[in-house]
């Protein structure tokens, strides 16, 4: 049902594994970093669309870096941010990095499952707009092949149409002479 | 969703049509009630009758633009089609320049392109563009003027404004065109003061008379007549003939015709793309 593939950066291996679990029972795929150097590496090898990421964790890549790293890569990811404690600066500067939403700890599943299914249907929603695009682009392109030949064909039917207007309109030459020009340029 | 009666789609779709011009097919009704419902749901009416009478009362016309807002289709993006921009940078403004080419280092000559439709602005900024990389610094020896006009309060707003966002920029610009023309600002782009002045937009009615526009050079005119009746482009190609230099170009959708809509007008084909020059 969920095609969402979703990347659970965290230290603690608790909520890594209560992550995983609930994610995976509502059908999600579900790939796991404990840090940011392994959220990284997963990032440039894999497609994900979501990455849940703690904010506090050991080592050189913070939460806030993840953020980056991630929008950086591909900016379709979206990111939803864990913490213990928010603030609205904490909030504020993770929108402002481009992360989707703000989850704070302990996690309220119901309340992820929502965001998820939110970025889910946005999803849908676009893929269905492209698709309608590229089938208006193939459309457009097969008829105004069509409609510029026939443009051009009634252009040159007209112009011919006001040859032999002009041609037989023309009383300085005989009927049966004008006749059979005009009818030398209707059959060719 | 507020429905939409039997009895309404006719006073509605005469209304559209004498306030826009717009053609509104009456057997979609849900083409009404998607884009007329929330309006009136907002303005607190039970039927679109009430909402037809308020905006008829409505002495600011505010309502009659939130209408126009709603109901216009502002599909478009940077380069559509690609062909008109090869056909502006290979013929057009190559023609044009020469033609219009000052006879004395004093003078500058008007160059005008008119962007009938503009929507959000794409078509004249990408018209602004191809100019641009064509001409650089030789674009001084002309008086450019390009104006863009289009129905809707709302789209001529955004065109002036020049802020995309990331789907309307994905959609038809090129990262090096991008990086060269585009600021970001937030998470959108927005247009280089450079490109921003060389662009006018303002509203106009296509129905209305064309009095005080002047003549220009080139006019684009793309899928917005195919929203009218056949008697309303017959009107609007005619005045279109009269606004178009005896030498000028127009170019229509790539979709469009104009066989037995204007016989002022004779197609010609350059490479792939087709445009439209006064008999």
């Amino acid at each position: 049902m969920n095609n969402l593939t979703i990347l659970v950066v965290d230290d603690d291996p608790v909520i890594r594994r209560l992550l995983e679990q609930r994610l995976a029972k509502e059908n999600y795929s579900v790939l796991l970093a404990n840090d940011g150097s392994e959220a990284e590496k997963i990032l440039k090898g894999s497609h994900i669309d979501v990455v849940l990421t703690d904010l506090m964790m050991p080592g050189t890549i913070s939460g806030m870096e993840v953020i980056d790293m991630a929008k950086n890569l591909n900016r379709n990811i979206e990111v939803i941010l864990i913490t213990a404690h928010s603030s609205i600066d904490t909030a504020v500067e993770a929108m402002k990095k481009g992360a989707v939403d703000y989850l704070e700890k302990p996690i309220n599943f119901t309340e992820l499952f929502l965001r998820l299914e939110k970025i889910a249907t946005m999803r849908a929603i676009l893929r269905s707009a492209e698709d309608l695009r590229q089938a208006m682009d193939v459309t457009e392109t097969n008829a105004s092949g069509t409609i510029q030949h026939l443009e051009l064909t009634v252009r040159d039917l007209q112009q011919k149409i006001d040859t032999i207007e002009s041609i037989l309109r023309d009383d300085a030459t005989d009927s049966d002479s004008r006749i059979g020009e005009a009818l030398n340029i209707l059959l060719n | 969703m507020l429905k939409i009666a039997a009895e309404e789609l006719k006073i509605i779709a005469q209304y559209i049509h004498e306030i826009s011009g717009i053609s509104l097919d009456q057997s979609k009704s849900y083409l009404f009630e998607t884009r007329l419902g929330s309006i009136a749901e907002e303005l607190g009416c039970t039927s679109y009758r009430a909402l037809y009478d308020k905006a008829r009362r409505d002495p600011a016309k505010k309502i009659e633009r939130q209408i126009i807002d709603a109901i216009s289709t502002n599909e478009t993006l940077f380069f559509r089609d690609t062909s008109p921009f090869e056909l502006l940078k290979h013929k057009i403004f190559p023609d044009i320049i020469d033609a219009r080419a000052p006879r004395s280092p004093h003078t500058k000559s008007n160059i005008r392109i008119w962007s009938s439709a503009s929507s959000t602005g794409q078509e004249l900024y990408s018209i602004a563009m191809t100019l641009d990389e064509l001409l650089g610094a030789q674009i001084k020896n002309f008086n450019f003027q390009l104006l863009g006009t289009d129905i809707s309060d709302n789209v001529v707003k955004q065109a002036s404004y020049g802020k995309y966002n990331k789907f309307e920029i994905e959609r038809g610009l090129s990262r090096q065109t991008l990086q060269k023309y585009f600021t970001l600002f937030g998470d959108s782009w927005k247009v280089k003061d450079q490109l921003r002045g060389m662009v006018n937009f303002r509203k106009f009615n296509l129905m209305h008379p064309f009095t005080g526009l002047g003549k220009f050079d080139i006019i684009f005119c793309r899928n917005v007549a195919i929203y009218f009746t056949l008697e309303d482009r017959k009107k609007l190609f005619n005045k279109i003939a009269d606004s178009l230099a005896d030498d000028g170009y127009l170019i229509i959708g790539s979709t469009e015709s104009l066989t037995g809509i204007c016989s002022r007008f004779v197609p010609k084909r350059h490479l792939r793309a087709i445009f439209y020059q006064k008999k």
